[in-house]
């Protein structure tokens, strides 16, 4: 069994293991609805998963981990969107119309939200996805991002007016 | 837009934005890029062994004192050549000398 060493003694690959499978749904989620690419997802989550092995020693708690997750997770987003540029946008008109049964619509609708999300501004994103996919009062998201509370507040209103907007002009076409 | 429309907005972007888990094997792949460079093994595996470990460096030590006494040997075998050979040298120039000396001796009695 591989060895590595940490400040607290030797840990176990198992263990890491353990760590990884308990998070990875966490981190993968988080790149995969910021950057809508499921292989750029995975590559990002490896990552944060590799530098977290070289952090495990700072890190003290599961609190800890998991609020150190999420903001590596996202830097690491944010640095791979910058370098993309990508223009999400044009991917919407992309997606086919629904004629298939209730439960292809909801995917439909799902995939569809998931695009407009990946569409917004970076930081709308972030305050989106850190609230939707993990639930987090702003007050936990303002911590997060190192950012107040009101401007938390201020980007949820205007994203979600945004993708409404948004949502309601694809339902329009 | 009323609140239940806006309440029903936000619950489908909740249950657009669940969890998901990455592909299969992600847990493998990041332990396999976390796996460090392994030494390569070392060439000879019996080397290993403690009591031939201690063999080869006592043949090691006995070779080297051997080599030792023998050089020293053969440096003392060349000075003690060195030395007969100028020992042989001055009787030769001694005998030369002693028959110059008798040679002289006739001459000055024959006269």
């Amino acid at each position: 069994m591989a060895l590595s060493t940490t400040a607290e003694g030797p840990t176990r690959t198992s263990d890491f293991a353990e760590l990884v499978e308990a998070h990875q749904a966490m981190v993968f989620s988080l790149a995969y609805h910021f950057l809508h690419d499921r292989t750029a997802a995975e590559e990002i989550a490896q990552d944060v998963f590799l530098e977290l092995h070289l952090h495990l020693n700072e890190l003290e708690s599961s609190e800890h981990r998991i609020s150190w997750l999420r903001r590596v997770a996202l830097n690491r987003c944010i640095d791979e969107g910058r370098r993309r540029k990508r223009h999400r946008e044009a991917q919407i008109e992309e997606l086919p119309e629904p004629i298939a049964p209730a439960a292809k619509v909801d995917q439909w609708t799902h995939e569809r939200l998931r695009r407009l999300v990946a569409s917004l501004p970076e930081h709308m994103r972030m305050v989106i996805v850190l609230r939707y996919q993990e639930d987090l009062d702003p007050e936990d998201i303002a911590a997060a991002l190192h950012i107040p509370v009101n401007t938390v507040k201020s980007q949820l209103q205007r994203a979600l007016q945004m993708l409404r907007e948004k949502a309601g002009a694809v339902k329009r076409t | 837009m009323d609140h239940r429309q806006e309440d029903q907005f936000e619950y489908q972007l909740k249950s657009a934005l669940h969890r998901q888990e990455p592909p299969n094997g992600f847990t493998v792949r990041v332990l396999a890029r976390l796996e460090p460079a392994r030494p390569e093994p070392w060439p000879q595996p019996w080397l290993h062994l403690p009591s031939l470990r201690w063999a080869l460096a006592c043949a090691l030590g006995i070779a080297v004192f051997a080599g030792g006494w023998m050089f020293q040997q053969e440096r003392r075998r060349a000075e003690g050549e060195a030395a007969r050979q100028q020992v042989m040298l001055a009787l030769r120039i001694t005998g030369a000398k002693m028959q110059l000396a008798e040679a002289r001796v006739r001459h000055l009695s024959e006269r």
